[in-house]
């Protein structure tokens, strides 16, 4: 048996992914506007399902409606919807009883580009 | 076409003998030789599928299998894609045979996913196997993305969860009968029920276990064929096709599209249908997977009642996973689709483990392989040598 510990630290580029990732640390949802269609992605996609490349970087408003959730040791993650966006997310689900739906982007611990929802709960009690 | 004259694999296991990869690799190759009735100087390309090098911690791993199995000189190549790396490797052997570049390929899909590094890092890692931007940095698992688009289609389709706990009952209750299965159990339906939550709806045993193990087929061009090989399985039809490697951006979650896609273009090239499957490999990571999978792959339009018929058990009008699958007879990623194709040969020849062959003759055999949450899709067809 080897005993073995290998340690990897990376510096990674974003790229095109720039303003998501910036925006994400603070807690901000940037998307990409398709210059074509009109389509906003997010998280963004590079090319729309348009199949057009040309797009502009939009701030949507980072709320979110949660579709479907999953709980577990492995903690607990949901498939929402962002507002103004087309397509949907998977993201973490923070303090989240199961009757709320609706919370809002937050900046995460780290300066890893994490999709962290909180509860908006003022928007869903009936 | 291509045809499958060597097929062989390790016991898929967590391994505490002291073994490596290497030695692995090298049983199960040597073990598929013998049965090709070949000998290792008739092997022109070496197809090795890994999935990962964090696993092996070793880059370039077809050229170091080449010295361990006394092929250098041959051509080398690895071929990687998730999950289905496997499959995908027993696709690019079928390719180099169909074009005439190669005689015989020695197909060998090999991965310590179980003994190397602690579990938790391991799913760390195959955090990074989806998009590693969005869903690896929020620390999202693989089992909260099957969960998701699992929920999904057993919305769509109205299944209960108990369906999950039949998968996992029958899967490992046909590894009983495979001494190189990782996980036979005899379960209970209420064990499955009661094992700790991962992932709603899925629990520990819905899923499928972290292995260490390889597997090995050789393909042969069917004019190179030893004598005693001729009637040796065919590979007819292979189909590959992809989906948005991100949950959200797709437009129904809950269906394994490129699975669909990969089937159609497999029975295109077959010239055969889903009803004119006699046992199928189903690629089962999770419970749930399976049933997507049957769904897409126009195996079940009934999905329930099939199960409460039994239609998929040993005895059943199509057998499913004989070998255990995933969940039963384990998963070191890159020797999965190798050992499902190596299955499917085997089974199609009557040599498969004696009691989960099959009774009457089988003509056609699918294995299906895939990565991600069903990103990377890789479905391959073998049929009998004297089929159409």
């Amino acid at each position: 048996m080897i005993s073995y510990e290998l340690a990897l630290p990376y510096s990674l580029e974003p790229g095109w992914l720039a303003p998501y990732v910036e925006a994400l640390q603070k807690g901000r949802a940037m998307g990409r506007s398709c210059s074509k269609c009109g389509s906003v992605s997010f998280p963004p996609q590079r090319r729309c399902q348009c199949g057009s490349g040309e797009a502009q970087w939009v701030r949507l408003s980072g709320k979110a409606s949660v579709l479907l959730r999953t709980h577990g040791s492995d903690g607990t993650f949901g498939l929402v919807q962002f507002e103004g966006a087309t397509n949907k997310a998977v993201t973490r689900l923070e303090g989240f009883a199961s009757e709320i739906t609706d919370g809002h982007l937050i900046a995460p611990p780290s300066d890893v580009p994490a999709l962290i929802l909180a509860p908006s709960k003022s928007r869903s009690t009936p | 076409m291509a045809a499958v004259t060597g097929s062989a694999q390790t016991r898929f296991s967590r391994r505490t003998d002291g073994s490596s990869f290497r030695d692995w690799a090298s049983e199960a190759f040597e073990a598929a030789l013998l049965m090709a009735t070949l000998d290792r100087a008739d092997v022109d390309t070496l197809i090795v599928a890994s999935e990962s090098d964090f696993f092996t911690l070793q880059l370039n791993p077809a050229a170091i299998l080449a010295g361990d199995l006394g092929l250098v000189g041959v051509a080398t190549m690895r071929v990687e894609g998730g999950g289905a790396s496997g499959q995908l490797a027993v696709h690019a052997a079928a390719q180099a045979i169909a074009s005439g570049q190669a005689r015989h390929v020695a197909v060998i899909g090999v991965d310590p996913s179980a003994s190397q590094l602690p579990a938790a890092t391991i799913k760390l890692l195959y955090g990074y196997s989806f998009d590693a931007w969005t869903d690896g940095m929020t620390g999202t698992s693989a089992t909260a993305l099957y969960a998701l688009s699992y929920q999904a289609f057993a919305a769509r389709i109205g299944l209960p969860d108990k369906c999950l706990d039949q998968i996992a009952l029958q899967n490992r209750a046909n590894a009983m009968l495979n001494p190189n299965a990782h996980l036979p159990r005899q379960h209970k339906m209420a064990e499955i029920a009661d094992s700790p939550l991962i992932a709603s709806p899925y629990r520990r045993l819905h899923c499928s276990p972290l292995s260490d193990g390889a597997a090995a087929i050789i393909l042969s061009h069917p004019d190179a064929l030893p004598g005693a090989r001729g009637s040796a399985p065919r590979i007819t039809g292979i189909g590959a096709a992809s989906d948005h490697a991100q949950l959200g951006a797709r437009q129904d979650t809950g269906t394994f599209t490129a699975k669909r896609k990969a089937m159609q273009r497999a029975c295109q090239q077959a010239g055969i249908g889903p009803a004119d499957i006699d046992v199928a490999e189903v690629y089962d990571a999770y419970a749930g997977a399976q049933l997507q999978a049957l769904n897409v792959l126009g195996l079940s339009e009934t999905l329930q009642a099939d199960l409460d018929a039994q239609h998929f058990a040993p005895e059943g009008r199509l057998p499913i996973n004989l070998s255990g699958g995933l969940l039963g007879q384990g998963a070191p990623v890159g020797a999965t689709g190798v050992a499902q194709t190596a299955t499917c040969a085997l089974l199609l020849e009557g040599r498969y483990h004696p009691e989960l062959q099959p009774k009457r003759p089988l003509r056609h055999a699918l294995a299906d392989t895939h990565g991600g949450v069903c990103t990377t899709a890789a479905v391959t067809l073998l049929s009998q040598a004297d089929a159409k």
